[in-house]
């Protein structure tokens, strides 16, 4: 049923793949970043663009710098640094861990997966069985509706969900359209069987005709890594077919054509409107996909974060983790607060969710090395 | 909606546009670029409620055949 909102048009509503479920909650999160702060303006005065294109487009989309990962770092360690920060701070013992779910699209080798050498290196149970999810900026709403799922009907009482990329390492310095906008980052979540009964809302989906839009050409066994070339797009940019390309055209007119519904789906589920709900937690694109998504869906900048974007860069699936510590911490550690939000992006997919978090523990943001 | 009061809505809204002519080339716009995209991709969105692609832009040559993807 199509329902009027914001400024535009009328949606349709997402009514398949919703899930609500109950007695979870998420107890921590923590987020490691790469530690070589790049700067937008100078990187790309360096490239020899003028400084007036960038502050402008600086200022639009919200780039000022990004942490991206040091060689030898890869999305592994910083969600393994992450993890052993969180549990530290929790107090928690890694053999309570009864599950694993890592998301990722860097990870360390096709085979093993990321998730497992996880669990070799943290010492877990071998009761906790382990999986990636591969899944980019949508992913850790998607890793976290699975998670749940372990908690709420699955037998576990204690799961670690792992999101994080290293796609800063995918981008070619040429590519001025997409180089510029990534940094590196993993997360680590701790979701927990409670006697709470408030549930958390999922709304899950995909586009796959449009999985063009995002895409590393030679990477798999379609097409190994070969032989490469560079070649240059129309404004100048310059990729091979190794490198990570975006249309960020139509990833842009995806978003808006999906998102705002999938949003307003959920929290017709959960019963919440913007008015009432505390924050909206977005992907953390950029702050252009940002504003126009909090202004299509009826909320406020105030209860949008936007700002980790222009200190980390987009984070890929770590940057709603982030995006929740950098901008909420002090209130989710008190919590409880509402809150909306969805990932979206690579696939074509995205995952919204809805509910109560908090209280919880929150570790700091922190770099690795540090 | 006709021709003129779309290219006006356009100029005000945008500001790359704000010269604009029926016969500019997109191209020879001084911003030019893949942020002009986005600005145009939000501004049919938003006063036409109309989602555009990116190749969907690229094909146009002109203000005027950008301004014919409205219906």
């Amino acid at each position: 049923m199509p329902l009027a909102h914001g400024s535009s048009g009328p949606l349709v509503l997402q009514t398949k793949m919703h899930s609500s479920l109950s007695n979870i909650r998420l107890a921590g999160l923590a987020v490691t970043t790469g530690s070589v702060v790049r700067n937008f303006i100078a990187d790309g005065l360096a490239a020899g663009i003028d400084r007036a294109t960038l502050e402008r487009t600086a200022k639009t989309i919200g780039l000022r710098e990004r942490r991206v990962a040091t060689p030898g770092i890869t999305a592994l360690d910083l969600c393994a640094d992450a993890t052993t920060r969180l549990l530290t701070e929790m107090g928690l013992d890694a053999t309570s861990i009864d599950a694993v779910i890592f998301v990722t699209q860097t990870p360390d080798h096709s085979q093993p997966n990321n998730a497992s050498l996880l669990h070799g290196r943290l010492g877990l149970s071998k009761s906790a069985p382990t999986y990636d999810l591969s899944m980019g900026c949508s992913g850790w709403v998607t890793g976290l509706q699975q998670a749940a799922l372990l908690c709420a009907h699955g037998g576990a009482a204690r799961v670690l969900l792992c999101a994080g990329d290293t796609l800063s390492r995918l981008t070619n310095p040429g590519d001025r359209s997409t180089d510029p906008l990534f940094g590196d980052a993993g997360s680590a979540t701790i979701v927990e069987k409670t006697g709470r009964s408030a549930p958390l809302h999922f709304v899950l989906g995909a586009d796959g005709s449009g999985a063009e839009a995002i895409r590393v050409k030679q990477s798999g066994a379609r097409q190994p890594v070969g032989s490469l070339t560079e070649h240059t797009d129309a404004e100048g940019n310059r990729t091979h077919d190794a490198n990570l390309v975006m249309k960020g055209a139509d990833v842009f007119s995806f978003t808006l054509r999906e998102v705002p519904g999938a949003i307003e789906s959920v929290m017709r589920h959960a019963g919440y409107i913007p008015a009432t709900t505390d924050a909206l937690v977005l992907h953390q694109a950029n702050r252009f996909i940002l504003s126009t998504l909090a202004k299509k869906t009826g909320f406020t900048a105030d209860q949008t974060p936007m700002s980790v974007v222009e200190h980390f860069g987009n984070q890929s699936s770590a940057s709603i983790p982030c995006a929740l510590i950098h901008g909420l911490a002090d209130r989710l550690e008190a919590g409880p607060l509402k809150i909306a939000g969805c990932g979206f992006g690579v696939g074509l997919s995205w995952g919204a969710f809805a509910g109560e978090i908090g209280p919880l523990t929150v570790a700091p943001i922190q770099t690795l090395p540090r | 909606m006709n021709s003129d009061e779309k290219l006006r809505l356009l100029r005000s809204d945008v500001d790359l546009f704000a010269a604009a002519q029926p016969d500019t080339v997109l191209a020879a716009l001084p911003d030019w670029g893949s942020l002009a995209v986005l600005l145009i991709i939000v501004h049919f969105e938003e006063k036409y409620r109309l989602t555009v692609t990116g190749a969907q832009i690229h094909g146009c040559r002109t203000v005027a055949e950008l301004l014919a993807l409205i219906p």
